[in-house]
Formats: structure tokens, sequence, C-alpha cells
């Protein structure tokens, strides 16, 4: 009787996946996410010789984040600290490479690390202007993000002289989520110059517009598109579409990516269509659970929003969105937390008081967290 | 948000794929060892410029044009020692691609003969260490349960156990499978409640025998041995992968209809026939924590078999605390009366919450 259990069990396996040959030469076995150009090349030959090369380093680095920023691949983070090796622990780095270590750090969401990082440099009495405005802005936005605004206010303040653009941008926008809403949005509108707006200031007044409940809000994620086709934008937009239950446009807009965030809402929209999900379905299970495995925790957002909407799991959803508001505070962090707290009926009551208190004393406005004042 | 400012949009974890692995696997039989090493194309393209033409994908052509250098960087970036001394290259595999989640790999196959019988193999792992701070290697033991060794480039060597935990720790898994799942333990416990027993009409009388009772609950975990170990091969190989929901509903439906043709026999043919076609949908359900574990092909047969044994076990202590009582009682009255249309009741309301649960994707229960 063993014996033939051992068959049965055996025999499914001949038709398991196994190592291949390819028979042709001409089959096409990787796309790969970007050509890289003959500059890209020489640059990492000549790096390969010499890693401590700091301008070649720099160059290769800068690269390489970009790419993580357009393509949303992880595997450019580690290859941005690789060029960055011969610096990246010493204390007294070049400032640039110090800045670039910090933004590696922010993006793998150690915020912590990244603050220090920057901490340490603003601290230094010769760094070079353009460097301090970067500095900056980027522990700004950690700030920001974090929902620590007056930290935020006090280094954009410091900005005026060195970028006053970028330093007005970042005063409206925290004017924005401080109460003064409209007042804001003016100031950011009046902001573009001529006719062309910068794609950066289109998608913040596209989400300023967003949280003003304001149908403009179509237009400017669209015009930040067209300047800037990342990641983040394509999401963003995908999300108001999805908000507005236009499902199909952000199915159509989603289509074909590989990154998480794009693959989230294109199974939300599947789902949302009743189109067949299987099979995205499963590889955005395994992306999440790789990702989790990786970085415990740090992807929080797209694991509850994947509860949420995907696989319908109400308090599994709400424990992911606390855990993702402990660690980012953005308005869409919020919106989450309410959505996910809604559907977790009396069990998301506490959490949908608590911030609804949150929300009231900063003063925040937006239309998507009406919801929390029907109490 | 400021974010957008820096045009630093590092949207949380809006990645692609996940961070770049390889994948190690090492076959010990004695003094021998094989290793395969899974190396994304991807990361080599990088490294070493395999396409060619400059077109932005790779041809099977280019990748086989630079197959030399790719077994030099393997080379060069992948060692193991065995008590400290170097093994003896015994030739290597043929050019070969595998399909991993987050692309095409390639498979280099290398064979070494050791000093000594190998009980642990020291790996130093330096692959991309220049090129890809963020890569990992993932190595593992061919035929062993566990998480695999992760590999940090450039780390110092690591070690990597060749006993392992081998098939006891599979039957042993198996075991903790079937004491976990409540759906499955209930599924056999209302089988044994009326094994005991004889359909009769409409209803049900006790076996004379003590002998037919063991013999029909022998047919009935024979039934449901077969068919779920069909379909545990066929999950855990990937050759079937049904949407977990839908599997884990239907099993709560094969509990509620098993309960309630307790309390009144209405499914046609043989009990043995329904818990063999029931069977064949636990069988799937068993075969999650085996499909975590990435076994392929040939590797999948012992951890199957010993993954098999230990759920089979598990059901047979399960029968053994059981079918005593149910023999002892099958005449009474408080067996007929309150016993049986109790527990068959009570598991058939729990397995309509489950049902409600798992296909509507509600949470009812705590």
């Amino acid at each position: 009787m063993r014996a033939l259990f051992a068959l049965l069990l055996v025999l499914p396996l001949a038709v398991a996946a196994e190592p291949f040959t390819p028979k042709d030469d001409a089959a096409i076995v990787q796309r790969l996410p970007y050509r890289v150009d003959a500059a890209e090349r020489t640059r990492r030959a000549a790096l390969a010789r010499d890693p401590a090369q700091l301008p070649l380093a720099l160059a290769t680095a800068r690269a390489a984040l970009d790419r993580a920023r357009v393509l949303g691949d992880p595997r450019e983070l580690g290859a941005a600290q690789a060029a960055l090796a011969p610096w990246w622990t010493r204390a007294d780095a070049p400032p640039e490479a110090v800045l670039l270590r910090a933004r590696v750090l922010q993006a793998r969401h150690d915020f912590d690390g990244g603050l220090a990082q920057l901490r340490g440099l603003l601290a230094r009495d010769d760094l070079p202007p353009e460097l301090r405005a970067q500095a900056l802005l980027d522990s700004a936005a950690v700030h920001q993000l974090r929902a620590e605004l007056p930290q935020a206010r006090t280094l954009c303040e410091q900005l005026k002289p060195l970028a006053p653009l970028p330093a007005s941008a970042c005063l409206a926008e925290l004017d924005s989520l401080s109460g003064n809403a409209p007042a804001a949005a003016q100031v950011l509108a009046r902001l573009s110059p001529g006719r062309t707006v910068l794609p950066w200031l289109a998608l913040m007044r596209a989400e300023l517009a967003e949280r003003m409940g304001d149908a403009a809000a179509l237009g400017l994620y669209r015009q930040a598109l067209v300047g800037a086709d990342e990641v983040y934008t394509r999401a963003a937009l995908a999300d108001w579409l999805l908000a507005q239950g236009r499902d199909a446009e952000a199915l159509t807009l989603t289509q074909g990516s590989d990154a998480d965030a794009l693959l989230l809402r294109h199974v939300i929209a599947l789902h949302r269509l009743n189109r067949d999900a299987a099979a995205p379905t499963a590889r955005l299970r395994d992306s999440l659970a790789a990702a989790d495995r990786r970085e415990p925790g740090k992807h929080a957002r797209e694991q509850a929003r994947f509860a949420l909407d995907v696989s319908k799991q109400p308090r599994e959803a709400l424990r992911l969105a606390q855990l993702n508001w402990a660690m980012q505070r953005e308005p869409a962090d919020a919106v989450l937390l309410l959505r996910a707290a809604q559907a977790a009926g009396r069990d998301g009551e506490p959490a949908r008081r608590e911030l609804a208190r949150f929300v009231r004393e900063r003063g925040w406005q937006d239309a998507r967290l009406a919801a929390l004042d029907r109490s | 948000m400021i974010r957008a400012l820096i045009l630093l949009l590092f949207c949380t974890s809006a990645w692609a794929h996940q961070s770049s692995e390889a994948y190690l696997r090492y076959r010990v039989d004695g003094a021998e060892v094989e290793q395969r090493l899974d190396v994304a194309l991807r990361d080599l393209d990088r490294d070493l410029g395999l396409d060619a033409d400059g077109d932005g994908v790779l041809s099977w052509g280019e990748v086989r044009a630079r197959w030399g250098d790719i077994e030099r960087l393997a080379s060069d970036g992948l060692r193991f020692t065995v008590d400290g001394a170097a093994c003896q290259s015994n030739g290597a595999g043929t050019p070969q691609l595998d399909e991993h989640s987050d692309g095409m790999h390639a498979v280099l196959v290398t064979r070494w003969r050791c000093p000594a019988a190998v009980q642990a193999l020291a790996i130093d792992y330096r692959l991309f260490a220049a090129t890809d701070a963020g890569h990992r290697g993932l190595a593992r033991l061919v035929g062993a349960a566990g998480e695999p060794l992760v590999l940090v480039p450039g780390a110092g060597p690591q070690t990597l156990s060749a006993s392992g935990a081998g098939l006891a720790g599979f039957v042993f898994e198996g075991m903790a499978h079937i004491a976990s799942g409540l759906d499955h333990l209930l599924f056999l416990a209302t089988l044994i409640l009326v094994a005991v027993w004889k359909r009769d009409g409409a209803g049900w009388v006790p076996r004379l025998s003590g002998r037919s009772a063991v013999v029909e609950t022998l047919k009935l975990v024979t039934a449901f041995t077969v068919a779920h170990s069909i379909t545990l091969g066929l999950a855990a190989s990937g050759a079937i992968d049904p949407p977990s929901r839908w599997v884990e509903s239907l099993i709560a439906l094969t509990v509620l209809l098993a309960a309630l043709d307790n309390i009144r026999p209405f499914v046609p043919g043989p009990r043995w026939a329904m818990v063999g076609l029931f069977g064949l949908v636990h069988g799937v359900g068993f075969a999650g924590p085996l499909k975590d574990l990435g076994l392929r092909g040939a590797e999948l047969v012992m951890p199957l078999l010993g993954f098999n044994v230990g759920v089979e076990l598990g059901q047979l202590a399960a029968v053994a605390l059981l079918l005593p009582v149910a023999l002892l009682l099958r005449g009474r009255t408080v067996y007929r009366r309150w016993i049986v249309p109790g527990a068959s009741g009570a598991v058939a309301t729990l397995a309509t919450l489950w049902l409600a649960e798992r296909s509507l994707a509600l949470q009812l229960l705590q």
C-alpha cells in the first residue's frame, strides 16, 4: 500500500518545472528593465577597476536612485549602496555621499537613520549652499511624511534664502495641512511660472485638489504624469480613479507594470470589475511576502491595502494600517486607516476615534476623511 | 507632498518584484557534493553586460555566448570548504535556465569530491558584493526542512549543516499540520462517530460486531488517505493551484455535509466513496506548508512522503482516541439520542460559520 502511495506522490512531479536549455539561440529569455547606455557602461567598468573614485561613484549612485524612482525596483537601492561602499560607514564622508546615503536609507523606510545622517550634515559649517538646500528639503520631506509639521516648517523656513521656489511650495503645502487649504491652493497655482507647470508642482497641486475634493485633481495628475512618468504619480492617479469608481480607467493606467504599487492598483481594479485576477493576485501576494520577509513591517501600507481591498480581511487590514500609521502619517495613510477602521466595524471604533482626534487637532482638511466626523 | 519637491518620490514600497536573490542548493552524498546556483540573468547582465546588441532583451544566444564569463563570475563569488579544506572539482553541468518569481535565472551546476564525508559546508559568498549591496544568497540542503540559510555577500564564511532535519522533520511537520487543523480533525471525528453504525435506509443502526466497525473505519481512513495523497502531491508540486479561498470554503463544506449526513443520511453510495471525494479537497489544503518550502521536482519526493506519513500518524492518533469510545457506546440510547446528533449538530454549526466566513471573506469567529 505504501508503495502505491509513493507512486501516486511521484506521478505529478513529472509535470513540475525543471531547468531547461532553450532550443533556439534567438529565443528571448529575459526582458531587461532598462538599457545601459555607453556612458553608464564605461562608468561602471572604471568603477569596477577602482571603486574609490568619488565623482564616478556619485554619478553611479545617482543614476541607480533615479532608476529606483522611475522603475520602482529595490535592486537599484542595493546598486546605489554598493557604489557608495567606500564611504558608506565613514563619518567624515564627503557631503554628496552622505546625502545619497540618507536617500538610500529613506527609500528603505529607515527614516530615523536617514534623518540622523542629514542632521549630521546640516551641522557642518562648511556645507555648500546647494547641498544644504538639498539636506533641508530631504529632512523636511521625512518630517512631513511623519506628520511632524512644526519640524518640517522650521526646515523650510531655513530653505527660503537658499531655494525660494521649493521653500514657498513647501510652506504652502504645510499650510494646506494646517487648516488653510484654499489659500495654499492659490499660492501653489501662482507658483507655476508661465504655461508649463513643473511636474512636481502639478503633483503637489493634484494631491491638494484631491484632499479638497476638487475634480481639478484629474487634470493636474495627468499633467504631472506627462512631465515625469513615475511609479508614485501613476499610483496616485490610479487611486484617484478608483476612489471615483472609474475602475476601467484605473485598470488601463496600471496595465503592464512590474512595480508592486501599480500591480496592487491593477489587481484592485480587476477585482472590482469582476475580471479574472487569479494570476496577478498570486504574483502580488508573493511579492508582498518577499518584501515583508526582507524588511519586516516596512511595507504595511501596501499590505494593508491588499488585505482591505483584495483579500477582504478587515481586521488584518486594520492591524496593518495601524502598523503603517505608526511609521508614516500622510493624508493617504489616514484615509487608509479610516477605511480599514470602518471595514472592521465595531472593532475599528477606537482607531477611528483616535484618528478623528488627531486630524481635528492638526486642522487637516480632507474631503476623504469626512466620515470621521460622524460621531 | 514635499517629497514631490525633491524628486524623491520614494513611494513607500512602490517596489517591483523583490530585491535580488540567488538560490543555492547543495546535494550531499557522503564525500560527494553537488552545488546548484540559480542566479538572475538581470543581475548577470548588470555586471557582465550580456545584452550584446543593446536591444533591451536577452536572447539565449547572448547568454550562451558568455557562459564562460558567467561561470567565472560564479566561481569567483562563491566558494565552500569542508573542515577547512577545499574540495576537488568533479565536473560541471551544461548551460541551463530556470524561471523564478523575479525572472529567468542561469542554472550553474558543479560537482565536487571532498576529502572526507561532509558534515557541514562553510560557504564563503561574495556574489555581487561590489555591485548590489542588497543582494542575498539563499542556501538550502536538498531534502532538509526549515528556512534557508541567508548569505550576505562578503560577510565571511557561513555554515550550512549537511545533516539537516531530514525525513523526521517532515513527518513532524505533517503531524503538527493535522494537529493544528481543526477542520481536518473534526471531519475525521465526524466520520468515526457513525463508523460504528451502518446505513439502514434513511437511518443508522449499530453494527453488531466490533470487527465490522473497525473494518469500516479502516476503509474510510484509507479512502481519505489515498484521495488526499493524490491532491497533496499535485498541489505541492504546483501542477494544480486553485485559489485558497475556494479550497478552504470547500473543506468547510465537506465538514458540513459529513455532519449533516450523520444526523440524517442522504449522501448516496457507500460512505468511503464520499470520504474519498472529500479527501481530494482536503489534500489541496494540506499542501500549504510544503509549497512554502519552494522545493521542486524530485526534491519534493522525500518531504512529501515524510509530510504525508506525519499527516497519517496524526489521523491514526485521532482514530485511536475516538474509535474505542465510539465502539463502546455504539448501542447505547444516549449515543443515538444525544451524543451523535449533538456532536454532529455542533460540528455542522461550526462548519456553516466557516463556510460563510471563508466563501464571503467575513470574520464571524474570533
